[in-house]
């Protein structure tokens, strides 16, 4: 019998462990990637919910024409001599703010770093379409590391999304399509 | 009566082992209702288990080029099943057409699909284990390239 009072400070103490980690499994709730295509005109909705840890598992599997080793091949990634990687740096320790604006007949082009984001918005004023990507800051870095001038990490970009909160990465809208594709913890694409 | 009694015991264990060997890879279940008076409705529902044996027995030349394409994205698959079947159950794919309705879901370990068309309702629910061991039995059918 005193053996078992003995015991017990030990068990109380290992099912409190046990019940801590349980919690903190159920805690670490799946994080999705959704896509959303809708057609105004013709009623055609496609959506895709993929949990990022299927993503993070199959596209380093994938190797097949611009994609290998989870890295994406851009043809014109370093163009006209542009260093990519040195805009990013400088980037990384601007301040806040709006870095580019193109204003002509045809669009409007607005490239900005808002809230540790880098934001691009595109009104095409001939199509009436508004486009909006917004990208984190991490999954900025994570896309260009560990890759060659004209490469992508997609791999990492994923693993990134894994860790950025509920987001909207890019949104389209038309008189044809209205596209959005965005992260959170929920597996149905309600908004 | 003893020996009636130990012999009754010893079928009826063969029987349940036998239903839980079979049903322990979950079921294959294929439901077709075609919607035009008097159309066709196809109900399977086959031991996912049963797969594998099953495969044996079809002549090759049935596989078509089916090996070969699936040789060359057998590692994909590997990494994306084992990955499916740890994530929650959950819609993955839904297309909405005028007149058309698939659904491809996540759910109890199987992958579903049900497609509602002007003609039909198709509904089908694969073991995602008993998906990969096909998948691997008809990939290795002919000889590596």
């Amino acid at each position: 019998m005193t053996t078992v009072k003995s015991a017990f400070p030990a068990v109380a103490l290992s099912s409190a462990i046990l019940l801590a980690a349980t919690l903190a499994v159920a805690a670490s709730a799946t994080r999705y990637l959704h896509v959303k295509v809708t057609n105004p005109t013709t009623h055609e909705l496609v959506r895709v919910n993929v949990p990022l840890t299927l993503a993070e598992k199959v596209i380093p599997a994938i190797n097949h024409g611009e994609l290998r080793d989870g890295k994406v091949h851009i043809g014109n990634l370093n163009a006209d001599k542009v260093n990519v990687r040195a805009i990013l740096d400088a980037l990384k320790t601007a301040p806040e703010g709006e870095f580019v604006t193109v204003q002509n007949t045809g669009d409007d082009v607005r490239v900005a770093k808002e809230h540790g984001q880098v934001v691009v918005h595109v009104i095409d004023k001939e199509s009436k379409e508004n486009v909006d990507v917004t990208v984190p800051w991490d999954v900025v870095e994570a896309l260009v590391s560990d890759t060659t001038e004209d490469q992508l990490n997609v791999e990492a970009a994923v693993k990134a999304l894994e860790t950025v909160g509920d987001t909207t990465l890019v949104r389209v809208s038309g008189h044809e399509e209205n596209v959005r594709v965005w992260v959170d913890s929920r597996n149905t694409d309600t908004e | 009566m003893i020996f009636i009694a130990k012999l009754g015991i010893g079928v009826l264990g063969t029987a349940l082992v036998g239903a839980a060997a079979l049903s322990s890879e979950g079921f294959i279940y294929v439901n077709v209702q075609e919607k035009h008076p008097g159309g066709t409705h196809v109900n399977v529902l086959v031991p996912a288990a049963l797969v594998p044996t099953t495969l044996h027995f079809i002549p090759r030349h049935h596989f078509g080029a089916a090996p070969h394409d699936l040789r060359t994205v057998l590692p994909i698959i590997d990494a994306a099943i084992p990955a499916l079947n740890d994530c929650p159950d959950g819609l993955l794919v839904e297309v909405v057409d005028p007149g058309e309705h698939v659904l491809v879901s996540k759910r109890a370990g199987a992958i579903v699909v049900d497609v509602n068309d002007p003609d039909e309702t198709v509904h089908v629910s694969v073991p995602l284990s008993a998906a990969q061991s096909a998948i691997h039995q008809i990939a290795e059918a002919t000889p590596a390239d």
